[in-house]
């Protein structure tokens, strides 16, 4: 026992030494990385919440949001996106020909790849059909429909023309989801998702990946000086873990996060910090299962929950205020193509009433599927409205991937979901109301309407931009009066950046988080 | 000889359970591993379509009939291949490996921590039962053994990291700078697990306090110790030769039966933390469906309680003669 008491001694003297040493070496670190700062001219170096999300390679990345725009600060498209629409980027700029089935992209002729490489024609191409036989991920739905795209060809070094076999106003977006690769490297390369060496990496982006952890979910890029657009504004973006984010940046462990409301406080009257609102393009909603409940198929008793549920006060009460009701047209406020003209439903319980009883239903019991969090509380409070008008409901909760099978098997009465996206292009409000084929994930199975089926095509082919905005101010009118689904509320709430370190943080027109546009770290 | 064969073929049947188990249970969940519809954390992707769910499905081979996924799972298994991680792309057992060394850091200092305090507190207690001490700490050990261990993490990373800043925030050693040397990597390291290695301590070392204590008090009331007194030995000879050695003995069962609980607390406080041990990553894995690494992260895990136990029963044999025969 003695031996035992000895060693067991011994290990309490090294931890205690470990303990002491430990926290003098930390201050010693603060004051070294003082000393830097007054130094020099400073690099700027932003960090930002990390999390593993795959090596920063159209094949690697997971198909989450935090990987794929991770790969847009080290790969290029042809096109990209500001807070107005989309800009030229490797495109120079682009012609629409044939009635809109053919579009001609004029090239850069200033790119070189990270390699020395120039950057030509013959890289879009290839990038193009490498991506038919091996689709990267989150590869864009349109792309690889079956016929759809029907030759990429060079016409120069410098000039590509994509033949379609129909047009699509949504190709733009389709293309800014082609990351380009260089042939001279993925030529050869039969497992693109196994492809994990340096020569991955080779891209013409602002940014190049000079760091990686899969364990620990760290990234460090770092700003390319010979990149071709332009300079930099940012020197070093840094990932790294993050247990708490207010309390991380309060801390200064990171330079930017969203703060929930009830800690926006901690932030408010200080100098180093400014506070930014969220783009409202996260929205939850309540979905009517109308192809299996009858009582569903009726547009008045539809009509009537949405008289019933108060949006205000869902906003309110769920999002502590942080959020916007959502617009019965769908398509939310803060869409570039909103229509601000369609009904409103303010709460009203008496008209709520009445249209049930014209709408010639009985109420029955109704079961309410909801998600973990958060949305038990949404579900509760949406109960308690609907019981007001005599409309019963049963709460059921379910982890996010249990619901959401549930609901890409149609298996379910009411359900409430929420997710990103509402901001994109408007194409989405066919593919949701109108897109038979695609079922339970992202149709509404059972809502059917002439009107807006035929005027939903009409928008997919019509590229005449005027044209096209006032069809979709029309299909968000017949949405409003149909009610197939109701939008609860958009969530907005505050992003808080540090100003000291870095300021320029902006938005694409159509995303809710600017840390993932490139054009952030860009001058 | 024949009792080792036989505690062997134990082992071999529940291990085998316990593959079935871990096969079964992730495919038994609803949710598939490439529907997902809903954002958390605002969130957006691209929402797969039915056919891109089939390839997918098809992809990895969970259009199969599941006898033969389970064919190919034990035939994998064999050749110590885990699978492919959906999700994560990569091998699982390169994903496993690497993060349970961080687990083992928290779980293991935890434990000869919780271990060493318990027996300081537990023994102290033993001898002065009933005095107003051996209460107050009997009272202060209950109840810290029955908060959760998240709540205690929360706690110390508000206290001693938010606000006192001695210690980091999160993650398990400091990133994107150059060590100088191998030593301040370790320390770096060190510095990290503190607060994780504090919280599971303090929930860990009520449990160690009572079973010294109580089994301690038996060995008290035993003839021999009446015997060592009689023959007027050193007290500090009786409280730690005859004494605590015999009280020790359950305790060392204890210790690996621990190891089971101890990595399902590591798990919630390196979720806490924000740890890259497999807690997180058992609960990324669950949350994506991935099966593979559900299957392999939860095998490795039940290895390691498995040796443990198997090896508490070898060696308990060897230190309690009375078992031997």
């Amino acid at each position: 026992m003695k031996k035992y008491s000895k060693q067991i001694l011994c290990w309490m003297l090294i931890l205690i030494m470990a303990l002491t040493v430990a926290c003098s070496s930390n201050n010693n670190q603060g004051k070294a990385d003082a000393e830097k700062k007054t130094e020099k001219t400073e690099p700027v170096v932003v960090k930002l919440a990390g999390g593993d999300f795959g090596l920063s390679q159209p094949y690697t990345t997971y198909s989450r949001g935090p990987g794929t725009y991770k790969v847009k600060l080290v790969f290029d498209s042809l096109v990209a996106k500001d807070d107005k629409g989309y800009i030229p980027w490797l495109a120079e700029n682009w012609e629409l020909k044939e009635d809109g089935k053919q579009y001609v992209f004029t090239l850069r002729d200033d790119v070189k790849w990270a390699d020395g490489k120039p950057f030509t024609a013959e890289d879009v191409v290839f990038t193009f059909d490498y991506g038919q036989v091996h689709p990267p991920v989150g590869s864009s739905q349109l792309l690889m429909k079956e016929g759809f795209l029907k030759e990429v060809a060079k016409t120069s070094d410098h000039e590509v023309v994509f033949n379609l076999s129909e047009p699509n106003p949504n190709f733009l977006e389709a293309i800014i989801s082609v990351n380009i690769i260089p042939k001279h490297i993925w030529e050869g390369v039969e497992r693109p998702d196994e492809f994990t060496d340096e020569e991955a990496l080779i891209a013409t982006g602002p940014f190049k990946l000079v760091d990686y952890n899969k364990e620990h979910g760290t990234y460090r890029f770092e700003a390319r000086e010979d990149f071709w657009g332009p300079k930099p504004a940012v020197d070093v973006i840094e990932f790294v873990p993050v247990s708490d984010p207010v309390m991380a940046l309060e801390n200064g462990d990171i330079d930017l996060a969203s703060i929930p409301v009830d800690s926006l406080s901690r932030f408010e009257d200080k100098e180093e910090f400014t506070m930014m609102d969220n783009l409202g393009v996260y929205g939850t909603r309540l979905r009517f299962n109308i192809a299996n409940v009858d009582d569903f198929k009726s547009k008045e008793f539809r009509q009537a929950f949405a008289y019933a549920i108060d949006r205000q006060d869902i906003v309110d009460k769920i999002a502590r205020g942080a959020g916007v009701p959502g617009s019965m047209g769908i398509l939310p406020p803060a869409h570039i193509w909103y229509n601000d003209q369609v009904p409103k439903y303010d709460k009203n319980i008496e008209k709520a009433k009445e249209l049930i009883e014209k709408s010639g239903v009985t109420p029955g019991e109704y079961e309410l599927l909801v998600g973990e969090g958060q949305e038990v509380r949404l579900g509760e409070l949406i109960k308690e409205q609907l019981e007001a008008v005599g409309i019963q409901v049963n709460v059921v909760t379910a982890d996010l991937k249990s619901r959401d099978s549930r609901m890409a098997e149609g298996d379910y009465q009411l359900v409430v979901t929420g997710h990103g996206g509402w901001g994109r292009d408007a194409d989405y409000l066919r593919t949701r109301f109108a897109g038979k084929a695609d079922g339970w994930s992202s149709g509404t199975p059972g809502y059917e309407n002439e009107t807006f089926s035929k005027l939903a095509e009409e928008q997919r082919v019509e590229t005449d931009e005027a044209k096209r905005k006032k069809i979709i101010m029309e299909l968000q009118e017949v949405l409003a009066e149909d009610v197939p689904e109701i939008p609860l509320f958009m969530r907005t709430g505050k992003t808080v950046y540090r100003n000291t370190t870095y300021g320029g943080w902006k938005y694409e027109f159509d995303h809710h988080e600017s840390t993932h546009n490139k054009l952030s770290y860009l001058e | 000889m024949r009792d080792f064969w036989k505690t062997v073929f134990g082992y071999v049947l529940t291990f085998f359970l316990i593959i079935t188990l871990n096969f079964a249970l992730p495919r038994m969940m609803p949710g598939n591993p490439f529907v997902h519809l809903s954002g958390e954390d605002e969130e957006v992707f691209e929402t797969a379509s039915s056919e891109q769910v089939a390839y997918y499905n098809a992809y990895y081979g969970l259009d199969q009939p599941i006898l033969t996924q389970y064919g190919d799972y034990l035939k994998g298994l064999l050749k110590g291949d885990l699978g492919f991680s959906y999700y994560y792309k990569t091998a699982v057992l390169d994903i496993v490996l690497r993060r349970i060394l961080w687990t083992f850091l928290l779980a293991f200092s935890a434990l000869i921590l919780s271990f060493i305090l318990g027996i300081i507190l537990g023994s102290y207690s033993a001898w002065h039962r009933d005095s107003w001490q051996d209460r107050a700490l009997y009272m202060l050990m209950t109840i810290t053994s029955e908060i959760p261990p998240f709540l205690v993490g929360i706690v110390l990373l508000i206290v001693f990291a938010a606000n006192l800043k001695l210690f980091p925030l999160s993650g398990s050693m400091k990133h994107f700078t150059t060590y100088t040397s191998m030593g301040e990597k370790v320390i770096n390291i060190l510095h990290h697990a503190i607060l994780p290695v504090i919280t599971l301590t303090f929930v860990r070392v009520g449990g160690v306090y009572l079973l010294v204590r109580n089994s301690l008090i038996g060995v008290l009331k035993q003839d021999y110790i009446r015997t060592a007194k009689a023959k007027g030995l050193r007290e500090k000879r009786i409280q730690y030769v005859h004494a605590l050695k015999n009280a020790l003995l359950p305790l060392f069962t204890r210790l690996a039966m621990q190891l089971g609980t101890m990595m399902g607390g590591t798990i919630l406080v390196e979720n806490v933390f924000a740890y890259p041990g497999v807690g997180l990553l058992m609960r990324s894995a669950v949350n994506v469906r991935d099966y593979p690494l559900i299957q392999g992260v939860f095998l490795v895990l039940a290895l390691t309680v498995m040796t443990a136990n198997f090896a508490a029963d070898h060696f308990y044999r060897k230190l309690d003669p009375r078992v031997r025969e």
